[in-house]
């Protein structure tokens, strides 16, 4: 089937198996190698999209699923404001991760700030939940939020004067 | 691995017009279920699917007087978007405790009720609830206790035929309530269970009491409530112990590690009422 | 490019007779054993590991043959109508007792006269502690690639040890070792459990890269790596202890058992370390300990934060605990007691150089947690308790341990390693070691110690990329020893360079060689030697309670004290503690599953686990503190990464044991277990 869904704010066609996994057509049809497709059970997070303003494994979602949504991926999100707030905001708490788990660390955050500017550490962990690693203090990446928050929040604010 | 033809009505007329024609086809929604155990590159899906997720009969959500309305294919978070004001607690708090925030967004309120390998987290609190289910095929809707989809042996009876629409959740003041999940693990496995307990007193008068306990098998005993309902509150610590002894046989169903969970559970529960 | 999927045995013993394939599309072509141009084989501290199993197979899913083609949806389809018959043997699955052809390793070591001693004792406390596989749970599964590149075949993977990469395919594919040039790529958190395997898929993607004539790239999928790549070891540590008339330890009798799963490639090096550990901080004057690596017919066990030494760390500290609570004591003051001094005898005869700084670690601990008043209260509440209604159900455990930076201590692998430092005429400093790969925040601290003895900026210190053919091999990077013996290296390095320079002109190249000064020596009950050449102490806090509802285990509080010597960054160092802490955790809750053998069922029940398997989610974790103490003047750079797996489930298990009123000595304890314990209140 033809599935046509608006990727990183353009829109796009993919000649494909209706079953095909969302993250696979992403990285093999769009060249979008930020999305992983490792455990393709929506556990490990590695393959976090927006769809239609949802962070979601896009392993669990088949290619019908995305037929007319719109999906952002780390790339499209990459060319944003909030991500410089997010990737600054964890410089600035002086947080280090081990590199695999950015994107997700990165998308989680994004997704938990649009909702909710400025979230409870329980709140941070909750969703950091969605983006499991190895690598992850709790107490920094809580800090790291938390700065990315302030960060976002004072830029806005700037703006809106 | 084949392609599956996949139905996208426009609307639940549609939907059941496709369903009409094949009975037996798949029903996706979020597929959070239908897929956490596939694993392979591509997806198995039967040769038909029918995708409802996008209907807008089965995205609605509010408030009526009498009800809280749900459609089916309102996701989790949408579902704790409601907020506060609009969900029961014990609602609120378990649809919090699913997954994590991003399955929570994929996965639907009637995928989970739906679900007919085990019961999944929000059944026993709809359960305890006393929620109805509205079923519908061409002929006409049908409105069902969400009490009636476990088999005699406990398991998950959920009707074959007709689509899973809404569901309604009656508004309703509770003076106590507790949920609990057990089994270490966020992910649904034989040892993974939940727990729900709610109660209203008037008047010094133990008025409504439910206890359901879900997982692979599902517990409830209306009868039992029955017995314990009428009594005046606090309940006595010889009351409490009574009343949870008479849930032990009830847990005999259950693997032994989930039996003393159930038991410790309902003993909690009543203490809530001893205070 | 082609990529490379694998046929796997679906028996865990027994022979092969023919794999059937199906018909192979134009471009796609299946590699045999026969097809590998060299050995056919890994070397990892002695034992060898096919790289395709032929004939014979050793577990469920071991490499029987690849296909290599260019879609790698074409590939599943292939693998999964590919046909491997076989003629199934019992398999090996027991390891607790085994026969005589499973030994893959065993190390003997007797000090003193136990058997007099034991004789002579006043109290003897036995007891049995084993534990689980835990799953590495990488971000990113596996893989490694391979292509020409000029006149040598180039490898990229994500490895701890460049140069065994190096030599492995040089190997598999009869070719010099400078033909090979590895490429390391990003290796993120590696819980030690890329030391070897990495090189046999590096041997996988180089011959079908060969054979192929284009670059191959094999990536194993989550599930592939859960399933078949190493999980740490499962262990059994049955210990018997005698006590003085004081309580004093007077004699140990350990025997361990560590099944290491089909052909154990770090077999020796786990149980040497295990072995070494068996005594843990305390000074146990009459020893005999036995130790055996077993194999079995499940995939290769391995390493898991830590070579082996957590395994008796964990024995040693419940026990420690155990018998503390036999004698009516407060765990802390039986282990004052009984801990080594400076210039107590380790169990190679050599002499501590150091005092461990236990006394000042617990008095922080216990300030933290507030642990003497915790621990007195819980255990009067245990001790009086009608019911498993009657008061809160909660434990706080105590666990000591010392991490040891430097050799391995197998006495199998080369222990010399070398680092190059060269100063360009613009006063660049370049560092060239093959440990950069894995280095992560540590080359920072590479680079001020070389910017501060060559009194540069640290904008003019970089590190090379750690191609194998263009650094010198500085060994595994592996038990610290990035902080200890590779920053020494690079300093004696820049020293040298240092000393040279406004004599000689630049540029000025120096190498700098490490030869481990008293190598571990195995030999006929003795073991000489020195374990360790710095020692990093640290003890932990955990509080538990069991939910009075579910009766399951809520962790409340995680108190780390480390003794880390110079720390470079110390949020940065605490923040890696604080996430080696959360995963202990995990392990000891909710990370649990066995290797299985083969078959339908276990098959069946592997895939069940693997998706059942997770992390601890973020918002179930305690408060963890973590403090370290002041160091010395002149304290060296220590190693602590795996301090938490060393002691935080010795800490969890007496806790738990002390909430429940159950000698627990397994983990993880499955809530089963637990429950059955608790009965009926």
């Amino acid at each position: 089937m033809t599935i046509s869904f608006i990727l990183n704010g353009e829109d796009v066609s993919a000649n494909t198996r209706s079953v095909d996994r969302l993250s696979d057509i992403l990285r093999e049809r769009f060249g979008l190698l930020g999305v992983r497709s490792d455990c393709r059970c929506g556990r490990c997070g590695r393959c976090l999209v927006f769809l239609n303003g949802r962070l979601v494994p896009s392993c669990i979602v088949p290619a019908f699923a995305a037929k007319g949504k719109e999906i952002i991926t780390i790339e499209g999100y990459a060319l944003t404001e909030d991500y410089i707030d997010i990737t600054e905001g964890f410089k600035d708490a002086g947080v280090a991760t081990c590199g695999f788990c950015d994107a997700s660390k990165i998308m989680a955050t994004a997704a938990l700030l649009e909702h909710t500017p400025r979230p409870s550490p329980e709140q941070i962990l909750d969703q950091l939940s969605s983006a499991p690693c190895r690598c992850t203090d709790p107490e920094a990446v809580v800090k790291a939020v938390q700065a990315v928050a302030e960060r976002r929040s004072k830029r806005l604010y700037h703006r809106a004067l | 691995m084949r392609s599956s033809n996949v139905h996208f009505p426009k609307d639940l007329a549609e939907a059941l017009d496709v369903l009409h024609r094949q009975p037996g086809i798949l029903i996706f929604a979020g597929g959070t279920d239908i897929l956490r155990e596939q694993g392979g590159r591509g997806i198995a899906l039967p040769e038909d699917v029918l995708y409802v997720r996008d209907l807008p009969e089965l995205r609605r959500a509010g408030l009526t007087e009498r009800f809280l309305e749900i459609g089916a294919a309102v996701t989790v978070s949408e579902l704790l978007e409601l907020g506060n004001a609009a969900l029961p607690p014990l609602l609120s708090e378990t649809a919090y405790g699913i997954g994590s925030s991003a399955i929570r967004n994929l996965a639907t309120v009637g995928g989970n009720i739906a679900c007919r390998s085990r019961f999944m987290d929000l059944w026993p609190v709809l359960a305890c609830l006393d929620a109805l289910v509205e079923l519908r095929d061409q002929g006409g809707a049908t409105w069902m206790n969400v009490n009636r989809l476990v088999s005699e042996n406990g398991k998950p009876a959920f009707p074959e035929g007709g689509l899973l629409t809404r569901v309604r959740v009656p508004i309703e003041h509770w003076d106590a309530y507790l949920v609990r999940k057990v089994g270490l693990s966020d992910y649904p496995a034989p040892e993974t269970a939940l727990f729900s307990f709610a109660a209203r007193a008037e008047k010094g008068i133990l008025v409504e009491l439910r206890i359901a306990f879900a997982g692979e098998l599902a517990i409830r005993s209306q009868a039992l409530e029955s017995g314990i309902i009428g009594r005046s509150l606090p309940l006595s610590q010889r009351e409490c112990a009574q009343f949870a002894e008479s849930y032990r046989e009830l847990a005999s169903a259950l693997s032994e590690g989930l039996a003393l969970q159930f038991v410790a559970l309902v003993g909690g529960a009543f203490e809530l009422l001893a205070r | 490019m082609v990529y490379v999927a694998t046929v796997r045995s679906p028996i865990a013993r027994g022979s092969v007779r023919t794999i059937r394939f199906p018909r192979l599309p134009a471009g796609y072509r299946s590699i045999l054993p026969a097809d590998i141009p060299g050995r056919n084989r890994i070397v990892s501290f002695g034992a060898e590991v096919p790289i395709l199993a032929q004939d014979r197979v050793s577990y469920a899913g071991e490499s029987v043959a690849l296909v290599a083609g260019p879609d790698p949806a074409i590939l599943e389809e292939i693998i999964a109508t590919t046909k491997v018959d076989c003629d199934e043997e019992e398999p090996y699955l027991a390891w607790e007792s085994f026969s005589s052809d499973q030994i893959a390793a065993k190390r003997v070591a007797v000090v003193g006269d136990p058997d007099l001693a034991f004789s002579i004792a006043s109290q003897v406390h036995a007891e049995v502690y084993t534990s689980g596989s835990i799953e590495h749970y990488y971000s990113e599964p596996q893989g490694a690639a391979a292509a020409y590149d000029y006149d040598k075949i180039a490898v990229w993977c994500a490895t701890q040890w460049p140069f065994h990469v190096r030599d492995s395919v040089a190997l598999a594919l009869g070719c010099r070792e400078e033909e090979v040039s590895v490429r390391p790529t990003r290796l993120g958190i590696h819980l030690d459990g890329k030391l070897w395997y990495p090189s046999l898929l590096a041997c996988q993607a180089a011959v079908a890269s060969i054979a192929c004539g284009r670059p191959a790239k094999i990536l194993l999928t989550r599930e592939e790596d859960f399933r078949f790549s190493p999980k740490r070891a499962r262990s059994s540590v049955s210990l018997r202890a005698a006590l003085g008339p004081t309580g004093e330890l007077s004699a140990m009798d350990v025997r361990i058992a560590v099944n290491v799963g089909a052909y154990g490639p770090l077999a020796d090096e786990i149980l040497s370390q295990a072995v070494l550990a068996c005594t843990g901080i305390y000074s146990c004057p009459n020893l005999r300990v036995e130790g055996y690596a077993v194999t079995t017919n499940t995939p290769p066990m391995g390493a898991f934060g830590g070579l082996g030494a957590s395994h008796s760390l964990f024995a040693i500290e419940s026990h420690a605990n155990r018998m503390a609570n036999a004698l009516g004591e407060d765990p802390a003051d039986w282990k004052s007691h009984n801990i080594l001094r400076k210039g107590s005898p380790l169990l190679t005869g050599e002499p501590l150089k150091e005092e461990p700084p236990y006394d000042e670690i617990f008095k922080r601990l216990a300030a933290a947690s507030d642990y003497r008043r915790k621990y007195a209260g819980y255990e009067l509440v245990r001790k009086r308790r009608a019911g498993r209604s009657d008061g809160p159900l909660r434990g706080i455990g105590l666990a000591f341990a010392y991490q040891g930076a430097g050799p391995f201590l197998s006495g199998e692998a080369s222990n010399s390693y070398t680092v190059e430092a060269t100063l360009d005429k613009d006063l660049r400093l370049r560092i060239l070691t093959s440990a950069a790969g894995g280095a992560g925040r540590v080359i920072d601290v590479w680079r001020r110690s070389a910017a501060n003895i060559l009194g540069v900026g640290m904008d003019n210190v970089t590190i090379a990329t750690p191609d194998t053919d263009q650094v010198p091999d500085s060994g595994p990077n592996t038990l610290s020893r990035n902080v200890s013996v590779i920053n020494r290296l690079v300093e004696r390095a820049c020293e040298a360079v240092q000393k040279r320079r406004f004599r000689d002109p630049l540029p000025i190249t120096a190498r700098s060689v490490y030869r481990v000064p008293k190598p571990i020596k195995w030999a006929e009950g003795q073991v000489s030697g020195l374990p360790f050449d710095t020692a990093a102490w640290a003890g932990t806090v955990l509080e538990l309670e069991l939910d009075p509802w579910t009766l399951e285990p809520r962790p409340l509080g995680i108190w780390l004290c480390v003794d880390a010597g110079h720390v470079a960054d110390p949020e940065r160092a605490a923040a890696a503690l604080r996430s080696s802490a959360v995963d202990a955790l995990g392990a000891c809750i909710v990370e649990r599953f066995e290797p299985a053998g083969g078959g339908e069922e276990a098959t069946m029940a592997a895939r069940a686990a693997y998706f059942r398997y997770g992390l601890l989610p973020l918002r179930a974790l305690p408060p963890i503190s973590v403090e370290f103490l002041e160091p010395g003047k002149r304290a060296p750079v220590k190693g602590i990464g795996e301090l938490p797996f060393d002691t935080l489930p010795a800490a969890f298990l007496s806790a738990l044991s002390q909430a429940a009123d159950t000698a627990f000595s397994s983990l993880p304890v499955s809530n089963a277990h637990l429950l059955g314990s608790l009965g009926t209140p």
